[in-house]
């Protein structure tokens, strides 16, 4: 079943086409991957179907309902959710509390209520001692709490924008099996950013390959890494 | 074990506090006034700034709350008692709508309209002669409230500071701390957790602004008349958010503590070089920001976190 997709998706900054006309579509539990070289569009595509920014034209749908201009904190509770690539804990709050902030306000929990589920969130990721200042964290454990803030909306869909960025090769191994099992168990749909590619070809069911904003393959893993057309975008034109 | 001792702490003060009457005389009781005035309005400075939305306007909605409060009574046939929670109604009403205008901006773009804010409600005042009695101000034909009763006045001021505590206590324990919380640090971040910016800094911006104006209503009928250069004086900015930078921001115990320190060394100040205490305020002021950002609480917190690291 399609959970979300994407319509000719047009986003201008002034002169600059930062996404062009991407039509794409995500299925509950699938792991898409979003690849492309830097500046590909990958983070505005996902600003994009979180609400962050608002598109230049075309359509945004999230299980069959136009949310092309709803603002972000709405889409939050229909079910969306994403990480972000540099990750600010919120001062002032530990660990739990972080992570109870999706519960009260896409669930609309109360703070009782939230903090429990905040409490198996936590433990589903591993993260113990959970009234912790957020100082003290790891930096997979940082990961792991934008994970759990992020799973606190109740999401159907769930964006990851770098997660693995400065994790060694066991943590990355670590977090892609936490990954795997929280997308089966909760029937996600995942897209998932990542520049390793040894990551992508582990973690993802497909894949799609953005190019100066425009989808330019699209496909499993292997069969779109023989792609012609994407090796040239990565290795530059050898004409 | 640590949290009874602090409430401990807490009921002694409180019960010190409406007693005083019993054993202080005029003076005291008028100083005490001042620092418990001053004191509310830090605490409501602060917790709009939990939001990370810095006002410049505490005089504006002071002022506000003043006028409502006694033109209600002159020019509206308000009982006296009335007044009071008038003030707080029409200041927060105001808040309310000009929150659909001003809180789509941030940091110095909201204070400067703040500012300019509370600048335009005093030359509205003072323009409007016949309604307000314009620059030479207002008098409360019936005189002081509860004919000036010294016990009386201190016990309503009080009563004030206690609207400001709960209502930073319920900031404190209920989701608007959640809500704020995440605003403050990061918009973006907070509006895909969920939360609807604009909704919760209204709600802010409102309750703020409302306890604000209601303790411009009880200083009004603490004294009977208005000006707008009196009601809507800077020192009703300044003061308070010196004191909130002394004492330590993002909470309620840090703006009481440094009310009360600084409210205490103006009074002092005061007897010894008169005015001298605003440019002692100024130089605390500048001495915080730069030395001790997270104020008196920040210090101290710094200094038991090194005491702990010391001993592993």
């Amino acid at each position: 079943m399609t959970k979300l997709s994407t319509t000719d998706l047009l986003c201008r900054f002034s002169g600059l086409v930062a996404v062009n006309k991407v039509s794409f579509a995500m299925d509950e539990g699938e792991i898409l991957g979003i690849i492309g070289p830097n500046g590909a569009g990958k983070t505005t595509f996902i600003n994009l179907v979180s609400g962050i920014i608002m598109p230049t034209a075309g359509r945004i749908e999230y299980k069959g309902r136009d949310i092309t201009y709803l603002p972000a904190h709405e889409r939050a509770r229909m079910g969306i959710a994403r990480t972000y690539q540099l990750i600010h804990p919120l001062e002032n709050l530990s660990l739990v509390e972080n992570v109870m902030v999706g519960a009260i306000f896409a669930q609309g929990q109360g703070l009782k209520t939230a903090r429990r589920t905040a409490e198996e969130l936590c433990e589903e990721l591993g993260l113990s001692d959970v009234d912790r200042d957020t100082a003290r964290l790891s930096i997979l454990e940082t990961k792991k709490m934008e994970i759990a803030r992020a799973l606190a909306n109740d999401p159907e869909v769930l964006f990851l924008d770098e997660v693995m960025a400065g994790l060694n090769a066991d943590e990355t191994h670590d977090l892609i099996a936490t990954i795997r099992r929280i997308a089966v168990e909760r029937r996600l749909a995942v897209g998932v950013v990542e520049h390793v590619m040894g990551v992508i070809r582990e973690l993802t069911h497909r894949v799609i390959v953005l190019e100066a904003g425009e989808l330019i393959a699209e496909g499993p893993y292997d069969e779109v890494s023989r792609n012609p057309r994407v090796i040239e975008a990565y290795l530059g034109g050898a004409a | 074990m640590n949290r009874n001792i602090a409430r401990a702490v807490a009921a002694v003060v409180a019960a010190v506090a409406v007693a005083l009457p019993a054993f202080a005389g005029a003076y005291p009781l008028q100083v005490a006034r001042n620092v418990m005035m001053y004191m509310a309005l830090a605490i409501t400075w602060d917790m709009l700034l939990r939001s990370g939305q810095i006002s410049f306007g505490i005089a504006g909605l002071f002022g506000l709350g003043a006028y409502a409060a006694i033109l209600g009574v002159v020019r509206g046939g308000m009982p006296v008692w009335l007044s009071i929670p008038f003030a707080a109604v029409v200041a927060a009403a105001a808040a309310f709508l000009l929150g659909f205008l001003i809180l789509r901006l941030r940091a110095m773009y909201f204070s400067i309209v703040t500012l300019a804010l509370a600048e335009m409600f005093r030359i509205v005042i003072h323009n409007l002669h016949d309604f307000t009695g314009g620059p030479e101000g207002i008098v409360m034909p019936a005189g002081v409230i509860f004919g000036g009763n010294a016990a009386a006045l201190y016990w309503l001021t009080l009563a004030g500071l206690a609207v400001a505590l709960a209502a930073s206590w319920w900031f404190e324990k209920s989701r608007i701390r959640f809500a704020l919380t995440a605003i403050g640090n990061n918009e973006i971040s907070a509006s895909s957790s969920g939360v609807n910016i604009f909704r919760w800094l209204l709600v802010a911006f409102t309750v703020t602004s409302g306890i604000q104006g209601l303790l411009g209503g009880i200083y009004v009928q603490s004294y009977g008349f208005a000006t707008p250069d009196g009601v809507f004086s800077a020192d009703f900015t300044l003061l308070p958010l010196a004191m909130a930078l002394l004492g330590g921001m993002h909470g309620t115990v840090g703006p009481v503590l440094g009310a009360v320190l600084l409210g205490l060394v103006s009074e002092w100040l005061k007897l010894k070089i008169p005015y001298g205490h605003l440019i002692v305020y100024g130089i605390i002021i500048i001495i915080v920001i730069l030395f001790m950002p997270a104020g008196i609480l920040g210090l101290a917190r710094k200094m038991s976190r090194g005491a702990e690291g010391g001993k592993s």
